[in-house]
């Protein structure tokens, strides 16, 4: 190792820190050095952090030990063509109608499944590694914007290592009127490491688009990915996440959004299989009467564990959140959602409201919720509810009593039940996506 | 009793909703304002009961010889003018008899006179109770949480009998009513009919000038009183609609 | 007509005056040098002739708070304390243990009643008995023949330990361990004194036990332990008042309740905390860490919880339940306020063990000023609790710009036949609602106690009579001028 280590390293970070030592031959001359100065930077942050302890309030309900007690360094380029197991998982993951498309295969770009054409004029999209030529201006912005605290140490991981990733920039007042896709697939080479990708959308000025991610996979992986959406004054945005990982796979989201004066950000996230899944969200409202629509679900049964987190940051006038999100958790599954919604002094009229709602349905499976709020301004309107329960015995005994067997009529309730947060996509593409998927788990999970 | 001279308010954001209203109410007389919507009628109520958020920018307003417009909101109250909402606001946790005698408290500690304790309280709102045919139930619930929009208006008119105002306003208080309740709040409202007392109607409606006869009839419009009249005014805009009126004018 | 009925003009006459309790008594007290070592924790075990056990039970607690650091999770900016500067045992010096009420300094009776607690046979509360806690320990208990004839013991924990040496060893510490947390821990090292109360088997406590502590020494930490028991099918209702003088350094105030409930017993504990609060810029003001948690060993016993929390500086407060018993009941009902600069962060554990058991969670408050509120709550439903339910409505209320409202609610369900939910709101008073009470005739500042007092109703409902005109007066007091 060389001048990176200058600075106490946690026990547990040290094996990245090798890692990165040993890449940094294969990385010189590839990147400018600009990028070369991020990484170094953010492995330092990386080795002072550590993992987080569960004493981290944005950790409490995961379990990191596994992980922390058995590296999973980052997975070199794979060589070779593509397998007809990906091509599987591709025809599984992409949506049925024609969309831009574009798939990164163990982490990188994959150009021979990728459709790019016909994007209209303004639009830019492609992989992060060639962003990182055509638009460094644009790339640079973003690894700067983003603050890197202890509360966040993967993704000062995935700045280290990420390989590739997707970029989409959207000039002002264009509109995107196909959905975008990004497709995440793992082969299964990168057994037993991690995959670290990183997303970038830029709206500007009215601009408008809607993007869906999808996470799918085979083998033993940890994927550490790290997105930031830019919207100005006015811009659009959907996004949505869909996590199928592996079964034996982990997954950590991040994602960081901030909001111009009236923009709009519309999100969903679904995570549906992995055995350790994480979404973090992040929206800092910092222009005026800016809008933020958060939903998602989860669906665990098994042995899986899975958090959501989202925090929003008012930190101007007028703007407005709705979240609504549903947990299930069958079997020995752990389920925790974690959502905060923060009035900055002087944000006043913000209108805010979360919703969080639970089934717990197995003698083994748990579930927390932590709905916060922080509010430092008077003329607000916030509210949360939160829920954890049982199916709903009297609709239960209504189906059952028109015939329908007891394993398929609770199936039905748990389908709507996560359906009523599905519905609040606006794309009905994605949403009539999403809901096959989980139409297709339940079924798959009944076995 | 009151009289409101070339009065112009606009609204924080600097719409000019009322342009130059002249108006006379003396004691004893029943006045009704009748206009479309828009036309400013809520917000000549608004001004005249001292809301917040109106500015006005020229005219004056007396009422019983004194500066209204300089008065606070609550001072105009216990001076006795009573403004019935258009929309009557929910207070949770507040019982509605606890409420209505501490506001009639406030007003007699401001006359001069000898505060009421519950037992006296209770007697005298029995009687009005009676007297209106609203039911005692509607004492001990929050103030208007969870009433129906007749309940709000019958609680409105409740407590008008109960403060015995000076000069009462009554904004929209007929919309939305079906005809038993129309006939209770005019009920209430000629109750209160008195030579020391002037009261204002506001309406969009003919409907309730049926039940409450009114000594003057004004039409506004676009922040304008464009034609005054009596009682058959009100009959005309009924058949003719107001934009006759306009033309009229 | 209820409670809340008290009229508007003793909440106006109230508003006006400042923090009526901030007085100071001339006393002649005899207090331990400041500083905490061994050899503090010895001198107050042995000015307490205590016998050896809880000695030893003051040791092991000191050795734990020393290995412990002063926990920081809360949502509260305070100045470090040296807890080395502190005095931990002050007492006013008078004849050993008074034997009645006419043994005790007068000062000191004078100081009660100015408080509007009077301990004189003739004078006293009909229907509460007061045990009066004055800097370290108990000046005096009321009622305590009459509670006597029922085999109801209500006496200060001093006189407990000398005349129920069994009962206080069989319970201390068993529901609050000397170890639980910091402030708990320092308690059970140093506490001096505070209440003991017992309820046998069957018996309905006939009237409201009630204790009033004063904090009046200067640079003094009052540490005060409370242990209440009904045993099996018992009832108790407990009351207790805080007030301080009003001085400008942080005094500590950290407490120690213990409430244990058996098969069918019911206690309802209730608390007005009217410690001295600083003044508006933020300086003096009572540091409030208190550990208060109940026990509901057996099946269907009842653990209620309410307070109004308008005074200290800091308030750092969870009182909680932990419900053992199949069927057992666990209620939290809280109003705080924070105007000036105060900081409260309070709420409740509701811990279920036992099947069925069931909780209720009201919480309201109320921020003004640069006041910062935060409601902390933890429902959590173990594997074993099949059936629990419980119900959280946890609402703020902003008066002002600059004050803040926070809500932190833990939700963590283990058995999948639970059923747990949880609302929160937070809102200003209404400019229509203002302006509605205004044209009523009621002035701004009676229109916002008037409608201060409706956001907290379902909590003042709780508080027994005697308390609850007491506490309406007090929200009026507390948001003087929190308005223009």
């Amino acid at each position: 190792m060389n001048a990176v280590v200058d600075f106490p390293v946690r026990p547990e970070a040290r094996p990245y820190l090798e890692a990165f030592g040993r890449d940094s031959l294969a990385r010189a001359g590839r990147e400018p050095d600009w990028l070369t100065g991020y990484r170094k930077g953010s492995l330092a942050r990386f080795a002072e952090f550590g993992f987080p302890s569960r004493r981290s309030e944005a950790w409490r309900y995961l379990d990191l030990r596994a992980l922390e007690q058995r590296p999973m360094l980052p997975a070199g380029a794979q060589r070779g063509g593509i397998s007809a197991q990906i091509r599987a998982q591709l025809a599984e993951m992409a949506l049925g109608r024609p969309a831009y498309r574009l798939v990164l295969v163990d982490g990188r770009l994959a150009p021979a499944l990728s459709a790019l054409e016909g994007l209209p004029p303004g639009v830019w999209l492609g992989s992060m590694a060639a962003a990182i030529t055509e638009r460094p201006e644009l790339v640079r912005a973003g690894f700067e914007a983003l603050s890197l605290d202890a509360a966040r140490p993967f993704a000062a991981l995935n700045t280290a290592f990420f390989a590739d990733g997707f970029v989409l920039d959207i000039e002002p007042g264009v509109v995107v009127e196909r959905p975008v896709e990004i497709i995440h697939l793992s082969s299964g080479a990168a057994q037993g490491g991690s995959l670290h990708t990183r997303g970038l959308i830029a709206a500007g000025e009215r601009a408008r688009a809607s993007v869906i991610e999808s996470f799918a996979g085979a083998g033993h992986y940890w994927r550490n990915d790290v997105i930031e959406l830019n919207l100005a004054a006015g811009a659009e945005l959907t996004r949505v996440a869909l996590i199928e990982e592996a079964a034996e796979a982990w997954h950590f989201g991040e994602m960081l959004a901030t909001l111009g004066a009236g923009a709009s950000l519309s999100s969903f996230v679904m995570l549906l299989a992995g055995r350790t899944v994480r979404h973090e969200t992040t929206v800092r409202s910092e222009g005026e009467a800016s809008r933020c629509e958060l939903n998602g679900a989860f669906l665990l049964s098994g042995r899986q564990e899975a958090n959501i987190l989202t925090t929003v940051e008012h930190a101007a006038a007028g703007g407005e959140t709705r979240e609504v999100f549903k947990g299930v958790a069958t079997g020995r599954a752990h389920g925790a959602f974690q959502g905060r919604i923060t009035v900055r002094p002087g944000a006043q009229r913000v209108d805010a409201h979360q919703l969080s709602r639970n089934l717990v349905l197995g003698p083994h499976a748990s579930i927390d919720t932590k709905p916060e709020l922080e509010i430092c301004a008077d003329d607000v309107k916030c509210s949360h509810g939160a829920a954890v329960g049982d199916l709903d015995e009297a609709a239960l005994f209504y189906l059952r009593a028109r015939g329908i067997p007891d394993e398929q009529a609770r199936r039905m309730l748990i389908e709507a039940f996560v359906r009523e947060a599905v519905e609040l996509v606006g794309t009905p593409l994605m949403r009539e996506h999403l809901l096959q998927r989980i139409s297709r788990r339940l079924a798959s999970s009944e076995e | 009793m009151l009289e409101v001279t070339n009065l112009h308010a606009r609204l924080n954001d600097g719409r000019e909703i009322l342009r130059g209203i002249d108006l006379s109410v003396k004691a004893g007389e029943v006045h009704a304002i009748m206009g479309p919507n828009g036309s400013g009628k809520s917000t000549l109520a608004a001004v005249l009961a001292g809301r917040e958020g109106y500015e006005v920018s020229e005219g004056s307003v007396s009422y019983l010889g004194r500066d209204l417009l300089v008065m606070p909101a609550d001072e105009r109250a216990r001076e006795g003018l009573f403004l019935a909402f258009q929309y009557p606001i929910e207070i949770p946790g507040v019982n509605n008899m606890y409420f209505l005698r501490t506001a009639l408290n406030a007003q007699r500690r401001h006359r001069g006179e000898p505060e009421l304790d519950a037992g006296q309280f209770l007697r005298i709102v029995r009687a009005r109770l009676k007297l209106l045919d609203i039911g005692e139930d509607l004492l001990q619930r929050a103030v208007n949480v969870g009433f129906s929009g007749g309940e709000k208006k019958r609680n409105e008119i409740l407590q008008m009998a109960m403060l015995e105002p000076r000069l009462a306003i009554l904004d929209e208080t007929d919309s939305g009513l079906d005809i038993d309740a129309l006939k209770l709040v005019a009920r209430g409202v000629n109750e209160q009919r008195s030579p020391e007392r002037a009261i204002v109607v506001i309406t969009h409606y003919q409907r309730l000038l049926d039940y409450v006869e009114p000594d003057r009839v004004h039409v506004l419009q676009r922040g304008r009183i464009i034609q005054s009249g009596d009682k058959a005014l009100a009959v005309e805009l009924e058949r003719r609609g107001y934009g006759a009126a306009e033309e009229a004018a | 007509m209820s409670a809340s009925s008290e009229t508007l003009q003793t909440l106006r006459s109230l508003a006006r005056e400042s923090y009526k309790y901030g007085f100071i008594t001339e006393i002649d007290a005899e207090a331990a040098p400041p500083g905490l070592t061994e050899d503090t924790v010895r001198f107050i075990s042995a000015k307490k002739e205590e016998p050896a056990w809880l000695l030893e039970w003051r040791l092991a607690a000191f050795r734990a708070w020393c290995g412990m650091a002063q926990p920081d999770w809360a949502k509260l900016q305070l100045t470090p304390i040296d807890y080395q500067a502190a005095t931990y045992y002050s007492a006013p010096r008078q004849s050993a243990g008074p034997k009645s009420i006419d043994e005790v300094d007068p000062e000191l009776l004078r100081t009660y009643e100015k408080l509007g607690i009077p301990l004189r046979e003739r004078e006293i509360l009909a229907g509460v008995a007061v045990d009066a806690v004055f800097d370290s320990i108990s000046v005096a208990t009321t009622f305590k023949e009459q509670l006597g004839e029922l085999g109801i013991i209500f006496c200060s924990m001093g006189e407990a330990v000398r005349e129920h040496p069994e009962l206080v060893r069989k319970y201390l510490g068993t529901v609050v361990p000397q170890n639980d947390n910091f402030f708990a821990a320092l308690n059970s090292a140093v506490f001096s004194d505070g209440s003991f109360a017992y309820v046998p088997p069957g018996v309905r406590c006939p009237m409201e036990l009630s204790t009033y502590f004063r904090i009046n020494a200067a640079k003094t930490g009052q540490f005060e332990r409370t242990l209440l028991i009904a045993d099996a099918g018992a009832y108790v209702s407990y009351l207790e008042g805080c007030t301080a003088p009003q001085r400008d350094e942080n005094q500590l105030h950290a407490a120690v309740v213990e409430l244990i409930a058996h098969e069918d017993a019911q206690v309802k504990y209730s608390t007005v905390q009217n410690w001295y609060p600083g003044d508006a810029e933020g300086r003096g003001g009572i540091y409030n860490f208190v550990t208060k948690r109940g026990a509901c060993r057996g099946a269907r016993s009842k653990i209620s919880w309410t307070q109004v929390e308008t005074g200290s500086a800091i308030t750092w407060k969870y009182p909680s339940c932990v419900l053992e018993g199949d069927h057992s009941v666990g209620e939290f009902y809280s109003v705080a306020i924070t105007n000036n600069r105060q900081q409260a962060d309070t709420g409740t554990k509701m811990i279920h063990i036992g099947s069925d058991t069931r909780s209720t969670i009201v919480s309201k408050g109320i921020s003004a000023g640069r006041g910062q509120n935060t409601y902390r709550g933890l429902v959590r439903v173990q594997p074993r609790a099949r059936g629990a339910r419980n119900h959280t409505q946890c609402d703020s209320l902003l008066i002002g710009e600059r004050c803040g409202a926070h809500t932190v609610p833990y939700i963590e369900v283990r058995n999948p036949s639970a059923r747990v939910e949880h609302e929160a709101t937070a809102s200003r008073i209404s400019e229509e609602q203002l302006f509605y009470c205004r044209q009523r005739g009621l002035t701004t500042e009676d229109a916002i106690s008037l409608i201060v007092n409706g956001f907290c109703r379902e909590v003042l409902k709780e508080l027994p009579m005697e308390f609850a005109v007491e506490a309406q007066k007090l929200l009026a007091v507390s948001l003087e001028g929190s308005v223009g």
